[in-house]
């Protein structure tokens, strides 16, 4: 059946399908996991960096941008459909900020990307974008926003979020560990984050980029050594938990 | 006849048969060129048994020159990562031979000269227990070649008192089920087994209207019309390169029947599979 109606984007199937957002939306699970996370007065955005081919320049493998000083967003899935969004985005932020003299909210700027999206599964000849985003930032009143947008251009507002390959798996573990204490302060939200993608991420912390926003400051990309140092601490807390769950059993 | 969205007329597939009997006729008077050409493509497609080290062809199928107790068949990239970290590495295995074939799923075009490292199915049996032997396939069977396949390992009238095991992997988009497929819970585990296979199953078996595909349907239906115990594990996971979630997906196998008193260490296993992993990582840009 699903041959019969997945050739043209404009097509629905007999059941309401519209198999090419589908087929985008399997091609966004290509994409390496990102997580978002949403605390109080800051916004984490992790993500699992591909490993970069020995000539490769690694600058140029970047899966976490800024959009504007105070909005940041993660992608997953096709790389080229990345670049052309996160293009058009930044201008819009520009243009917005000469237009209106204000910076944009996180809303609008997620709700342009959505636009952006669902136009390509409405046109004629045109495939859907094949990535889904994470956005992040803090509005000018002050409280943090996190945003998914996926390729059938439907935008949701979340307290935490993962995309990419294993995101269910990164998904469950935040809806098991996302509590009120785990958000409380910056530092525990980051380790949060890592703490989700270590769950997936094959090889450790070498492998994990994580960005933050503070309210009132620009995007701020971790180096290397500073997310180690959040996994050592991490391996710390888990061995004094495992100790103390040893002890009490004794 | 059909009309199609755009307009055009097709014709749609009959599976009574053709209208046209005449034209049939027609074509199928076959010049000597044709038939040359179609011995040509078969020697082509032949499956080779042979021992690697001697590069001499196995003379009778496998499992009549060997006995069998237990044959472990691993078919696709995860399975194969799957035996080789957790299996293999547990016991002292030897090289017993390897199937070479040729389809056009092959990246190679030249038959004659396969080298070593493209063995596509090796066979191997523990030293320690010489009847019981495995198979890692790493490549692509073709329909046409399934059954000379099955004829070359398991012989034209396979024993009935070993037991088959097969792992291979396939898409979750493949997999049929009222649920949508964003809430399975992949990778998750499905077994099929035949008649004569009487132990349970680590998972649940799988459901209608689902089928197996490919070689190790082509190895199920062999050992059903054979009377033969087999079980395959099929693994339903949305990652179909080498994956380590999807590899530990088949970590449930590890305490049935049919891997046991195979594997001995499980961390060390673990290790060499996330080695395995960083190894075979392949460099593509298109998705971030």
């Amino acid at each position: 059946m699903a041959s019969r109606y997945d050739r043209a984007i404009t097509v629905f199937s007999p059941d309401g399908h519209l198999f090419q957002v589908e087929y985008a939306q399997e091609a966004v699970k290509k994409g390496s996991t990102a997580v978002g996370i949403r605390g109080t007065n800051i916004v984490v955005l992790g993500v699992e960096k591909k490993s970069v081919a020995k000539l490769q320049d690694e600058r140029t493998v970047r899966k976490i941008c800024a959009l504007d000083d105070h909005v940041c967003m993660a992608f997953a899935g096709l790389t080229a459909d990345a670049r052309v969004v996160i293009n058009r985005a930044c201008v819009e932020c520009q243009s917005h900020k000469l237009t209106v003299e204000d910076p944009v909210t996180v809303e609008y700027i997620t709700r342009f990307i959505a636009t952006l999206k669902q136009k390509y599964t409405q046109s004629n000849g045109r495939r859907p974008f094949g990535i889904s985003a994470l956005i992040v930032g803090f509005d000018d009143d002050g409280i943090s926003r996190l945003y998914q947008t996926d390729p059938s251009g439907t935008y949701h507002a979340w307290k935490a979020n993962a995309i990419g390959r294993s995101a269910k798996t990164v998904r469950e573990f935040l809806e098991k560990n996302y509590t009120e204490d785990a958000i409380a302060s910056d530092s525990e939200a980051i380790k949060l984050a890592i703490k989700a993608l270590l769950e997936v991420v094959q090889s450790g912390g070498k492998n994990i980029e994580l960005a933050i926003i503070r309210r009132n400051q620009p995007l701020k990309m971790f180096s290397a050594k500073e997310v180690e140092l959040y996994v050592t601490e991490i391996e710390k807390e888990k061995e004094e938990a495992e100790k103390k769950k040893s002890k009490k059993s004794v | 006849m059909a009309a199609t969205f755009f307009g055009e007329v097709v014709k749609a597939p009959c599976r009574a048969g053709t209208e046209d009997e005449e034209e049939e006729e027609e074509g199928r008077r076959e010049t000597p060129e044709d038939r040359e050409v179609r011995q040509q493509l078969a020697r082509k497609r032949e499956v080779r048994l042979l021992r690697r080290q001697t590069k001499t062809s196995l003379e009778v199928s496998l499992l009549e020159k060997y006995p069998c107790s237990k044959f472990i068949i691993a078919i696709g990239n995860n399975a194969v990562a799957f035996l080789s970290s957790f299996v293999m590495n547990s016991g002292v295995w030897e090289e017993v031979g390897c199937a070479k074939l040729w389809n056009e799923w092959c990246r190679t075009t030249d038959t004659t000269h396969l080298s070593s490292t493209e063995a596509f199915c090796v066979f191997y049996h523990l030293k320690s227990n010489p009847s019981v032997f495995l198979c890692q396939c790493s490549c692509y069977v073709a329909e046409d070649q399934q059954y000379q396949w099955l004829e070359k390992v398991f012989g034209s009238c396979p024993r009935k008192n070993m037991q088959i095991t097969i792992l291979t992997c396939r898409h979750v988009t493949d997999y049929k089920t009222s649920e949508s497929t964003g809430s399975l819970p992949s990778p998750f585990l499905r077994a099929l087994k035949t008649q004569n296979f009487k132990d349970s199953a680590c998972c649940p078996l799988l459901e209608q209207p689902n089928i197996v595909h490919d070689l190790p349907a082509a190895v199920l239906s062999y050992c059903q019309v054979w009377k033969i115990p087999a079980i395959l594990y099929l693994c339903y996971t949305d990652v179909m390169k080498l994956d380590l979630i999807t590899v530990e997906a088949f970590k449930p196998i590890l305490s049935t029947r049919s891997l046991k008193g195979l594997v001995k260490n499980i961390p060390q296993s673990t290790e060499i599979l996330k080695k395995l992993m960083t190894t075979n990582e392949i460099q593509s840009n298109i998705y971030t």
